[in-house]
């Protein structure tokens, strides 16, 4: 059970998005067979104020528009678990690999609940966040990277993942002009890099962005420098996403 | 894989796994008694008690939202939050722990609903082995039985019904129970499980417990500061 390095490495391989038949990043969910999921899965990944609900909320007009069916999902939604894990995060009581495997509940039950099943009837499902972000917070909290990998190997590897890329600094003034407070975790509070929430939220972001350039190219995000103008971002990833469905 | 022993814990972890109604909750209740009744520091620990998961684990099996997938991880979810709230502080302030159920009953439940052993493993490997782990094996149809007579009314995820192995709950129970029997008695040698035979009697049974507890563990090391409660 336990791995060595070189195991892990193997794993980090068969990890990699590649090209051709849908699959899961592991075992995948029992009973399921991804062929038949017909639909794509569109994942947008990045920090809070990068801009993703906004670009999302873009692509579910346009999507409409042009005649698909769209679902949205994002992370701590699920029927399942997300009051409790609502209530964990306020409280700050549990322990890292409780909220860890909390959190891979509420993706579990979204998975298997809303995502396999849209995408089976044939729906254009947006994601607001996926396993990476779970991933990233919890490798920057420490958390073996072999574990992470196991555990998520339940997870649909998506049709395509836009990273929405904002400098630290940049997410500091957008939050501040949304909401003028930074959010504790959001700033890592728990981690202790720093007791003032300003450093600390720099600090963090700094750590955040890091993991996600890390697994950039085992993953194969599509980085997008999200600095840009709305418009501008959004009319790159309608390129993309039509491409994308243009193979089907 | 290690035991708390060999990551050098003070603490020592003592489990019991068997199927429901094979009597081991009785059996390590009497085991708890004996060792606090000599003044030693005891900790006893049920599976699937967590207070805050378990709001959302009796929802889940109320509505019957959970699937195999859900059901492994809401449950490793709770003992991960025991483990690391409780069991391992505990033990390395040198208590000994004891637990009615550990790892092993995922293994064997998770695996029956058709999770991947390998990932259901592989998500328990932060938790170290136990120190001594007693599986009470009692006749299929003896267990059944006394679970039976006690409860007629049998719980949908309890009877496995989520597997559609039968519509009657109480074939379904036999079923269920039958294969999770097969999937601890093959990890049994694995994990050096100390079979008992849970159709001896009580009495007879627990003085076995209490002599391999003390020739495996030095008690004299977990002297406790108060004196016994009676």
């Amino acid at each position: 059970m336990k791995r060595t390095s070189r195991s892990a490495k193997t794993g980090l391989q068969l990890m990699a998005r590649r090209p051709g038949p849908r699959h899961f990043y592991g075992h995948g969910i029992p009973g399921v067979d991804p062929a038949k999921l017909a639909g794509k899965l569109i994942v947008v990944e990045g920090a809070d104020g990068s801009g993703r609900s906004t670009q999302i909320a873009r692509l579910v007009q346009w999507l409409e528009g042009v005649g698909h069916a769209t679902v949205q999902v994002g992370l701590s939604r699920s029927t399942l678990v997300s009051e409790e894990l609502d209530q964990a995060k306020n409280g700050n009581i549990l322990s890292r690999t409780t909220l860890s495997l909390f959190y891979a509940t509420d993706f579990a039950d979204q998975l298997e609940n809303l995502i396999l099943p849209a995408l089976k009837s044939g729906f254009m499902v947006l994601a607001d966040r996926y396993i990476y972000t779970l991933m990233v917070r919890d490798l920057v909290r420490g958390m073996d990277e072999a574990w992470l990998k196991n555990l998520y190997g339940m997870a649909l590897v998506p049709d395509a993942v836009f990273y929405l890329n904002v400098s630290p600094e940049e997410l500091v003034q957008r939050n501040f002009s949304k909401n003028h407070v930074l959010d504790f975790w959001e700033s890592g509070m728990d981690l202790g890099l720093s007791r003032d929430l300003f450093d600390s939220f720099l600090q963090y972001q700094g750590l955040v962005g890091k993991q996600f350039q890390r697994l950039q190219s085992t993953y194969g995000f599509e980085m997008v420098d999200a600095h840009r103008p709305v418009e501008e971002i959004n009319m790159e990833l309608q390129k993309k996403i039509s491409a994308l469905i243009k193979k089907i | 894989m290690k035991t708390f022993a060999e990551l050098n814990f003070p603490g020592r972890l003592i489990a019991v796994e068997g199927l429901d109604g094979s009597g081991k909750s009785t059996q390590i209740y009497l085991l708890k008694r004996w060792l606090e009744l000599q003044g030693l520091k005891v900790f006893f620990s049920e599976w699937n008690s967590s207070s805050l998961v378990k709001a959302a684990t009796s929802k889940g099996k109320k509505r019957e939202l959970l699937s195999p997938t859900t059901f492994s991880l809401i449950h490793a979810t709770d003992f991960a939050d025991r483990y690391e709230r409780q069991l391992v502080p505990l033990l390395r302030a040198g208590y000994i722990v004891l637990c009615d159920r550990y790892i092993f009953t995922a293994f064997a439940r998770d695996t029956v609903r058709g999770c991947p052993p390998e990932w259901v493993r592989g998500i328990y490997n932060f938790a170290a082995l136990p120190d001594l782990t007693f599986f009470f094996k009692a006749n299929l149809e003896v267990s059944l039985q006394r679970i039976l007579d006690g409860r007629p009314q049998l719980k949908y995820f309890e009877a496995g019904m989520d597997l559609r192995l039968s519509t009657d709950p109480y074939e379904s129970f036999r079923i269920f129970q039958g294969r999770i029997l097969e999937q601890y008695l093959a990890m049994s040698t694995e994990f050096k499980f100390h079979l008992m035979n849970a159709n001896h009697a009580v009495e007879s049974q627990q003085s076995i417990v209490r002599d391999l507890v003390r020739s495996k563990i030095n008690l004299n090391d977990f002297q406790g500061q108060n004196p016994a409660r009676v």
